[in-house]
């Protein structure tokens, strides 16, 4: 179905041409083919990454005033100054990325909105080299006929790329960001990072359509990129639909058209304007291919078994890393660690062994502070005093994503399933972790990287099996009721084959038979060799069965700890757990 | 055919109808018109479209052109964009097929169209934008004329103005911060030079700034005896505000742009002796046009009087540019561009036109119809434009 | 000159603060704001100048229908452009919002018409001079009205019931409901205050800048920058982001150069968020693990 639709954009792309000489027919097609530059690009920021810029008429004034000056000035080849247009956006882009995502939401919106107004005044103030409000004249450009193929093929190629990127381990980790920073920083992403190269591509596709603008128009001033500008483009793109591949092209056709429909209208052409938005707004809250095309959404389960392996096809679990052997010092050394939020104390003097294998439970009632401790260890809050030490590395204060990457997996108590993405591309995420590739190879959808694309797969499927997901590996993840996206979890976290795995309170919401079911995997995982695990747990049943160690904590200090057996009978945690001496 | 001289100016609006309907009945002749008639400049649009539309409203009534076919106004809004402009001026010539096109106020909008023009071979006549390369703007043969100031023409007029009649020589330039601003700041300096003066402080302001006391301040501080205003109205009262403000007695000559758009009324008794160049005043007293364009201002628009006018010289510059245009269609004897193209440089009828009296108004060396010898000084005085005396 | 540049500055900055408190007010209790709010100081000083100046009310009726009508507008933008989203994943709101400043816009240059107009005022006919400096009563007087303003929003807040309700929906909205708090009829008060104070800022600024369907635009832009630097969640960091915003532009304008005005203006506005990434006085929210 999608496919029908993109042939019939090619061949109709490829027959306007021949069916019309005239060029205002042409022109619009290349007014089109621009914005679709554009907006692809500023879909892999906005519609990937979920962070939104209002400063792209910069980027594409930089684009338009790179490749006019390299053209004019310096007289290189079109080619030539197309590609320097391309590269002033790109460089400035990541420059501006790194100072602007610290910074998300409204923020993040006025901080681009803010380079984009700069730009704009530069071009202006800038006379000896920009020409100042006059702009720069006499761009060598080709014939629109000419100039159509040039913009109809660079579109064709920068949704092609956007394609290739989704479809990537860079597009999946860019989603994960988009959906939950703090699982995908889990799993060894870091969110900083891939944002700046989200924008950084977004600005050399904004760089490219400015150059080939100036082309196109052979004349530039800074009236075509104003704050107006960076709107339209926002506007197209949430338009035609946010995160769809086709979304660009649907938003731009419709936005370049639709005023030319409304030319005759005189007066009231700009309220009608705004009055169709306002509607479409309504109508269309996915944009043109979300009303077109929408999402899949679960109902059936049947599709995944066929492409996937059946739930037994792998027969039981692979083993994960093979467990580092590190002498008779603890896996996980956590030591006198402390930190109080606003005065008040969670945890304090806190000490901690884990040993590479096995698994050692933390329990405690309510509010004692298990999960900070596991936010301490993974990096998400800095500790106010001690030591925490991961295979003989001090980690304390380090960011999650670098904890991660060192071995360390987790899950977290409300279960963080990536919603734009399928189950098993979810898991994908954790298989690839850190290691995405080459970037150039992931948008060219290179032999190589497609041939990792199918291990990933295949990796994540055969876990996936093993966990009882495999048949529904193709559903989006959002399909899957609460205890399956635990699992999914689980699953995510192995893939990354950590050394430790912490295991935020995953029997929370599992019927008695799911509890059942994960009493047993948990002891297969110890039994095949898989990684230590911290396991955080109310459930005092599956705890007792089968944790190796149990330190108890309670007002933020640990209070007991040794096999279970000798904690269930410790008088300290009778008391916390009923609240007065036995 | 000489329409020019059949014409009866004073026609009464009445007689429109009755004439009208033979030229109805014939193919219209299309005459396009892009400007921006939203946003912040939307009152020039307004205007140059209600010049063309008397204009137009008076040739129908008179039998149209080519011997009975109507003239008709397509209308489109650029928005002051330039893009937006190169996608209508395509729009216009080969969706509407439009014979000839007017331009509005925005010099960037009229510079990226100059290429269209030509690549279609389409007559484009400027109503307002004077950016001064519009016109000279290298190609031959040249698609691009213009009824409206000239920035070269009108800085040498002001120039000589200042240092002639006024006997000043310290100037100090107030230039609003676009390419009018910038092709005037070129235009100032090169017809300052000739009298070997130079300008003691050049400053800018944007579109919408609310104060200009900073710049002003400067300037005084530079210096000047006299200040060179660049701005459209409501920018023109803030400075003409911002000078009271600051208490500083300075004579103010100003390019044209203080004409459009209620300057008397946004600045009150304020603007008593700013003297400002016009192409045309529709205060005092008005020839036979002057008369007639007033009066069907007044029956279609609701004007009240001259001081209504929101931008005259757009109106004026529009009316006796849709004249020259209809000539040349019926010189031509065709709407093909080209043919009016040439018609239009080689214009034979005498045309007795509200601004002047046009004989042979375009060469190809020349493109622009009026020049500084076609310009006025008038000077504001109780809310009224006053002429000064030539000279 | 240093005299007049501060009064300026602190006249415009004042109106900065006032419309940039109307972005904290919706953010607050919605996450959601108006990107249009320009346009509201644009309705402010086109509805105070038809009645007063074109129909030749006296000017306290017409300030009083005028406020009326800010409140309604506002209402209105919230039911027609938020609240079908409110809380939505997609951020539907920003372009609907968008949407109505353009109808908004357009409808007053049909009604209103292209080319400004006056908006005659006592206060702004004969110039204050001091020595070489000089000002219009007007200019006084407008950072006065804001600043009083502005306090008389942080008192309705804190010290009466229906204040500290809206305050209960800015810190959960979820809770506040439970509360029984109205949270649909909270947002839109919000939205309503929100409005109107940007209104009341056009109003003041209608006698010096002219009245113009286009006059809001950078206003409502620049206010949006100070709302930021301030921070979205703190009104003090607004109210003195806002009147350091307008001091620095008239500063920069007078010493330096109109041109580099809106350059170090915005350039500072990247620097301070670099710095501090929820603005000057805002605080970061808390990380949700």
């Amino acid at each position: 179905m999608a496919r029908l639709g993109w042939a019939a954009v090619a061949v109709a792309a490829l027959a306007l041409p021949a069916l019309t000489g005239n060029t205002y027919y042409l022109y619009l097609a290349c007014s089109i083919g621009l914005l679709t530059i554009v907006t692809a690009g500023l879909n892999v920021l906005a519609g990937f990454t979920g962070q939104i810029s209002l400063g792209h008429a910069g980027f594409y004034a930089l684009g338009a005033y790179g490749a006019a000056l390299a053209a004019t000035r310096l007289g290189w080849p079109l080619w030539a100054a197309g590609a320097a247009g391309v590269l002033v956006a790109a460089l400035v882009g990541a420059a501006v990325a790194a100072a602007a995502l610290r910074v998300s939401g409204p923020y993040l919106a006025m901080v681009t909105i803010a380079f984009g107004i700069i730009v704009e005044h530069v071009l202006v103030e800038w006379v000896s080299v920009t020409g100042g409000p006059g702009g720069i004249f006499n761009i060598p450009k080709l014939p629109v006929g000419r100039t159509y193929w040039l913009i109809a093929a660079a579109a064709a190629l920068a949704l092609w790329l956007t394609a290739n990127l989704r479809a990537s381990a860079w597009g999946r980790a860019l989603l994960a960001v988009k959906s939950s920073e703090v699982a995908a920083e889990s799993l060894g992403l870091s969110a900083y990072f891939l944002r700046i190269v989200a924008f950084t591509i977004s600005a050399a596709f904004a760089g490219l359509a400015g150059g080939l603008f100036a082309l196109l128009n052979g004349y530039i001033s800074p009236d075509s990129f104003t704050l107006q500008t960076s709107i339209v483009f926002l506007l197209a793109l949430l338009f035609g639909g946010l995160g769809r591949l086709a979304g660009p092209l649907a938003g731009s056709v419709a936005l370049t058209l639709l005023p030319e429909f409304l030319t005759g209208l005189a007066d009231y052409r700009l309220i009608l304007y705004g009055s169709l938005l306002l509607v479409s707004i309504y109508g269309l809250p996915a944009g043109v291919v979300g009303a077109l095309a929408p999402r899949a959404r679960p109902r059936r389960s049947a599709d995944g078994a066929a492409n996937g392996p059946g739930p037994d096809a792998a027969g039981g679990p692979r083993p994960t890393a093979a467990p580092a052997v590190i002498g008779s010092a603890p896996l996980l050394g956590v030591e006198r660690l402390g930190v109080s939020f606003g005065g008040v104390v969670a945890l304090a003097e806190v000490t901690l062994a884990v040993p590479s294998h096995g698994i050692t439970a933390v329990i405690g009632p309510n509010g004692a502070g298990k999960t900070t401790l596991l936010n301490l260890i993974t990096g998400y809050y800095r500790p106010g005093a001690g030591q925490i030490r991961f295979a003989g590395e001090s980690i304390a204060g380090r960011p999650p994503y670098a904890v991660a990457r060192l071995g360390v997996a987790r899950t977290f108590q409300t279960a963080q399933a990536f919603d734009d993405l399928t189950v098993v591309e979810n898991v994908m995420v954790g298989v690839a972790g850190a290691r995405l590739g080459g970037l150039a190879g992931a948008l060219l959808g290179m032999p190589g990287a497609r041939r990792r694309e199918r291990e990933m797969r295949g990796v994540a499927l055969t876990l996936l099996a093993t966990l009882g997901l495999g048949a529904r590996a193709l559903e989006p993840a959002t399909a899957l009721p609460a205890g399956l996206q635990r699992w999914l979890e689980i699953a995510r976290a192995l893939a990354t084959r950590p050394r430790l795995l912490l295991l935020d309170e995953p029997a929370a919401g599992l019927s008695p038979a799911e509890i059942e079911e994960l009493d047993r995997r948990l002891t297969a995982l110890r039994e095949q060799g898989g990684p230590a695990i911290v396991l955080v747990e109310h459930h005092m049943e599956l705890v007792m069965a089968v944790s190796d160690r149990v330190s108890v904590l309670d007002y933020g200090r640990v209070i007991a700890a040794g096999s279970p057996g000798a904690v269930r009978a410790n008088p300290a945690v009778i008391e916390a757990y009923l609240g007065a001496p036995a | 055919m000489r329409r020019s001289a059949s014409l009866l100016v004073s026609l009464s609006l009445l007689c429109f109808s009755a004439v009208g309907a033979e030229a109805q009945s014939k193919e219209p002749v299309k005459i396009g018109l892009t400007a921006a008639v939203s946003g912040g400049s939307a009152a020039s649009g307004e205007a140059i479209k209600r010049g063309l539309e008397i204009a137009i409203a008076e040739i129908n009534a008179n039998g149209g052109v080519l011997n009975g076919r109507p003239l008709q106004l397509v209308v489109r809004d650029d928005e002051g964009q330039p893009a937006k402009g190169v996608t209508i001026a395509r729009e216009l010539v080969e969706r509407e097929k439009v014979t000839a096109v007017f331009g509005g106020l925005h010099t960037p909008v009229a510079l990226a169209q100059v290429a269209v023009w030509h690549e279609l071979k389409t007559p484009y006549m400027g109503a307002w934008a004077a950016g001064t390369n519009i016109t000279r703007n290298g190609q031959s043969p040249n698609y691009v004329f213009r009824v409206s100031a000239n920035d070269d023409d009108a800085d040498k007029f002001l120039t000589r103005y200042a240092t002639d009649v006024l006997r000043k020589g310290k100037p100090g330039l107030l230039l609003e911060n676009t390419s009018w601003g910038q092709s005037n700041e070129t235009g100032l300096t090169k017809w300052l030079g000739e009298k070997g003066l130079k300008a003691v402080g050049v400053e800018k302001f944007n579109w919408g700034d609310p104060d200009m006391s900073p710049q002003l301040l400067r300037l005084k501080s530079a210096g000047a005896d006299h200040v060179v205003l660049v701005a459209n109205a409501p920018e023109g009262a803030q400075v003409v505000k911002s000078r009271a403000k600051i208490g500083w007695e300075i004579p103010m000559v100003s390019h044209w742009g203080i004409s459009g758009g209620r300057f008397a009324e946004l600045t009150g008794e304020l603007s008593d002796g700013v003297a400002f160049l016009q192409t045309y005043s529709f205060f005092g007293k008005q020839n036979e046009r002057g008369e007639y364009v007033l009066k069907a201002l007044k029956d279609k628009y609701g004007v009240k009087g001259p001081e209504d006018v929101i931008a005259p010289v757009g109106t004026a510059n529009a009316y006796d540019g849709l004249h020259l245009v209809a000539l040349a269609i019926d010189q031509a004897g065709s709407t093909e561009g080209a043919k009016v193209r040439d018609a239009l440089e080689s214009l034979k009828a005498e045309y007795k036109g509200l601004i002047k009296t046009y004989r042979r108004p375009f060469t190809a060396a020349q493109h622009d119809a009026l020049t500084d010898t076609d310009y006025i000084m008038v000077v504001w005085r109780a809310g009224k434009i006053v002429p000064l005396a030539a000279k | 000159m240093l005299v007049q540049l501060l009064v300026t500055g602190l006249a415009l900055g004042s109106m900065y603060g006032l419309v940039a408190l109307g972005y904290h007010i919706t953010w607050a209790t919605s996450r959601t704001m108006n990107f249009s709010q320009g346009h509201a100081v644009m309705v402010g000083a086109v509805v105070a100048w038809t009645l007063v100046v074109a129909l030749g009310w006296p000017l306290p009726a017409g300030l009083l229908v005028t406020l009326a009508a800010l409140a309604g507008f506002g209402a209105l933008i919230e039911r027609v452009a938020v609240r079908p989203f409110f809380r939505s994943a997609s951020p539907a709101w920003l372009l609907s919002t968008i949407a109505c400043g353009i109808i908004a816009e357009n409808v007053a240059q049909l009604l209103f018409g292209k080319d400004a107009r006056a908006f005659p005022s006592s206060l702004t006919q004969r110039p204050i001079l001091v020595g070489g400096a000089g000002f219009y009563p007007q200019e006084l007087l407008i950072p006065v009205v804001g600043l009083a303003l502005m306090a008389l929003v942080q008192l309705f807040y804190h010290r009466t019931p229906y204040g500290r309700q809206l305050k209960a929906v800015a810190w959960n909205a979820e809770a506040a409901g439970l509360m029984g708090i109205n949270v649909p009829r909270a947002v839109m008060a919000a939205y309503a205050l929100s409005t109107l104070l940007a209104g009341v800022a056009g109003v003041l600024l209608a006698p010096l800048l002219n009245v113009a369907p286009t006059m809001g635009t950078i206003i409502g832009l620049k206010a949006f920058a100070v709302a930021i630097i301030g921070g979205l969640g703190s009104a003090p960091g607004i109210v003195l982001a806002g009147l350091g915003y307008g001091v620095l532009e008239a500063v920069v304008a007078g010493y330096v150069s109109t041109g580099a005005r809106e350059i170090v203006g915005f350039a500072l506005v990247i620097a301070v968020l670099v710095a501090r990434p929820w603005g000057l006085l805002g605080e970061p929210p808390a990380r949700r693990v």
